[in-house]
């Protein structure tokens, strides 16, 4: 027990005079955790559209303003041709386009029901499908507008429902968990366990690279320690480090962005720790598989991507095709997403998030033992 | 010119020889482009969905069971003796519809009546498809009873462009390849250029005959080769595992890419230039290449969202140019009178980074 005590003051001793490795362990993801959180926004509104109006009447511009007037689209112009409005919107100077026919206002006073065409940019396909659902919402209300007041007295005649006409449903959504539909949410607590494990994986990899680019390894063999002790002892102060950075990476959350805290702070710690255990597993395999930190950095580029990617840190498990989303149950960072934000927006607790957390120990577990192994094979 | 032929032949042999270095450089790409365009997508279907149905009517299994035909979910069991919300606390679904008692006797009354959708809302963009879809079907739903006769007097024709099918990886495609061309040949150019100057025989440069704009223009060069190696690749990849095809003129899209090739070479050997430390210069590359043409670019969400304090700053970034390129190119094909403004800012940025690459360049000279 004293010679890992005394391993492990040697170790802090290197730590604190490397100042640049507490600088560049506290600047950078805070760094990133802003940018995500700011940069990062998927909320369409204010779509550009174009307006071709062959009716111009009072009922026309009324559908047109309709749609303008809300929050989701914005006037970008009115054109006198299809090929005009094709032509903005292939340049990018419009999102959507809006047609009325000529006979809108004609056929509306007389009651047969007319079709508009609306255009849409669908090369984003998200911004599409919502912006396809805001203008059919719209669309919807100018209808019910029509039935129950009318802008003109003939409209309301016809539009009276006639005596056998069944009941319509309607749906009344309720926002949980984040009514006013903050997106930055999502994205922090996303990138918050991407930020542990790749800047866990990162600063393992380059610790223990750095003892055996230095060739001073035989000298830590030849002390009497034995060799978990000596990873124990590398890797006590990183935990240490990187705790600190995720305290600092919830009160970022918190304080700048916002993010509700609901449920138990310590099962969101217990997590983040076992989280880093597992990016300092990773770090510590792959620098035992390389020869400098150079090498141990590139090598990071394969690893990384995959990993944050099939998280659903970023974008959502759901929209993955369906082969690849079994793969992302072996992936530490997708429990820790669903714990982190189960915890912080929903307030759900262990009873519910159990299984999440056994499978993070689980990693953990793998992982670091995987490394105890491997080192001590390569000193052997 | 002869001379920067020849600095760029001695750098591709030295990358041939490296193996890992190769690997990232031709490899990597590729993987990251499959993976990357095949996972990254917002638009979610199969959602997990849970109906209370409160009425057991005819009327209110047949409304539930327009949800069960929908591909965007699939109805999940819950026990109607728990809490709905529970459902979603508990992660098993991502959204409850309550279907109210006297659900099918208000509708045969001609009343209206509202069903209630709670929505797991902590992933803002997953709530509002969710929103969308539900009432897509409760409009379907509508129509197919008779409810809207009458009511619907104008109706939405929707068409969307470009990409009918909206399909997700035609839209992400494009900028993982940008993001692959913008990474790698500028990391290779800013090792190479640091190591260099770590084992000093940039030394060895200075006594040599070759001027520093020869030796810059040959190592850009290389890296240009390795650019357009990668660029060929992902193309053919593009072109046919992603269904993608060139729309339009394509020769704002030839001009731009090797235009482009130059620009991130020149950013990765003003770099390897600036910062003569590997590992600190794959950092600063990584920030460069990585962060900002993901974040700041539009390549997975739009740079209007981005606040005007940071979205000024994507006017730099030389990569979010690139992508309006290939994006005009392999789905709007807008031509030439769209594009020029950005094939313009990426000679400019390339000439920037060129400049600033020679000034250091000198720099180091004087230090050593």
């Amino acid at each position: 027990m004293s010679r890992l005590r005394a391993l492990m003051r040697k170790e802090f001793n290197q730590i604190r005079r490397d100042k640049r490795m507490a600088v560049s362990l506290i600047i950078p993801p805070t760094l990133q955790l802003l940018l995500f959180g700011f940069a990062l926004d998927s909320t369409v509104s204010h779509l550009r559209l174009g307006v071709i109006d062959w009716s111009q009447t009072p009922e026309s511009r009324e559908l047109v303003s309709t749609l303008t007037e809300s929050k989701s689209f914005q006037l970008g112009g009115a054109y006198a041709s299809v090929q005009a409005l094709e032509a903005a919107i292939s340049r990018g100077k419009l999102d959507a386009g809006i047609v009325v026919p000529y006979q809108f206002a004609h056929d509306l006073r007389r009651g047969t029901p007319i079709d508009v065409q609306i255009l849409l940019n669908a090369a984003n396909a998200n911004t599409a499908t919502i912006a396809q659902g805001y203008a059919e919402g719209v669309i919807l209300s100018y209808n019910q507008t029509l039935a129950t007041e009318g802008i003109r007295p003939a409209i309301r005649a016809v539009g009276n429902a006639p005596p056998d006409r069944r009941g319509m449903v309607s749906t009344l959504t309720a926002f949980l968990y984040n009514p006013g539909l903050v997106n930055a949410w999502f994205i922090v607590t996303g990138t918050f366990g991407v930020l542990l494990i790749l800047n866990g994986s990162l600063l393992a990899a380059t610790a223990m690279v750095k003892e055996r680019e230095r060739g001073t390894v035989e000298q830590l063999l030849m002390t009497p320690a034995s060799t978990t002790d000596i990873v124990i002892a590398k890797i006590a102060p990183l935990f240490v480090l990187l705790m600190v950075m995720a305290t600092l990476a919830i009160g970022v959350m918190r304080l700048i962005f916002d993010v509700p805290i609901r449920g138990s702070v310590v099962l969101l710690a217990l997590s983040a720790g076992l989280c880093i255990l597992s990016g300092i597993g990773i770090g510590t395999v792959v620098a035992t598989f390389t020869k400098s930190a150079q090498q141990a950095m590139m090598t990071a580029f394969f690893i990384n991507p995959p990993l944050s990617v099939l998280s659903g840190s970023l974008t959502p498990v759901e929209a993955m095709p369906s082969w690849m989303q079994p793969i992302t149950w072996l992936n530490p960072i997708r429990h820790f997403g669903i714990i982190a934000r189960a915890t912080l927006m929903k307030g759900s607790g262990i009873d519910v998030l159990w299984p999440n957390f056994l499978a993070l120990i689980g990693f953990t577990v793998l992982l670091v033992s995987l490394s105890i192994w491997r080192f001590r094979k390569q000193l052997g | 010119m002869r001379r920067i032929f020849s600095q760029a032949r001695k750098e591709l042999t030295q990358l041939v020889r490296d193996r890992l270095a190769l690997a990232l450089a031709l490899v990597l790409p590729l993987i990251l482009l499959f993976l990357l365009s095949t996972a990254i997508s917002l638009t979610v279907h199969n959602l997990p969905l849970v109906i209370q149905d409160l009425d057991d009517s005819s009327a209110s299994r047949r409304f539930a069971d327009a949800f069960r035909a929908s591909i965007s979910f699939h109805v999940v069991s819950w026990p109607p003796d728990r809490k709905p919300e529970d459902a979603l606390t508990a992660n098993r679904a991502r959204g409850v519809v309550i279907i109210p008692r006297d659900f099918a006797r208000d509708l045969a009354r001609g009343q209206n009546t509202q069903v209630q959708l709670l929505v797991d809302a902590t992933d803002s963009n997953t709530a509002r498809i969710v929103q969308g879809y539900v009432n897509q079907i409760a409009r379907a739903f509508n129509q197919a009873s008779g409810a809207m006769a009458g009511a619907m007097l104008v109706g939405a024709q929707v068409r969307l462009w470009y990409n009918p099918g909206r399909d997700s990886p035609k839209f992400y495609s494009p900028g993982i390849f940008v993001m692959g061309i913008s990474m790698f040949p500028a990391l290779l150019a800013a090792l190479s250029m640091a190591k260099e100057g770590e084992q000093k025989t940039i030394l060895q440069v200075y006594v040599s005959s070759i001027s520093a704009h020869e030796f810059l223009l040959g190592k850009i060069l290389a890296y240009m080769v390795i650019a357009a190696c990668e660029w060929v690749l992902a193309m053919i990849s593009l072109l046919t595992i992603f269904g993608l095809h060139i729309a339009g003129d394509p020769t704002p899209l030839l001009i731009g890419s090797l235009l482009y090739a130059f620009c991130v070479a020149s950013f990765g050997t003003f770099v390897g230039a600036g910062i003569p430390n590997q590992a600190a210069a794959i950092q600063t590359v990584a920030l460069g290449g990585f962060l900002l043409v993901f974040l700041l670019s539009g390549l997975i969400f739009p740079v209007e969202n981005i606040p005007a304090g940071l979205r000024w700053l994507s006017n730099i970034v030389w990569g979010r140019y690139y992508i309006e390129i290939v994006r005009d190119a392999l789905l709007q094909g807008g031509g030439w009178p769209a594009m020029w403004f950005p094939v313009l800012m990426i000679a400019v940025l390339g000439a920037l980074f060129y400049a600033l690459a020679w000034r250091t360049m000198r720099r180091m000279q004087v230090n050593a």
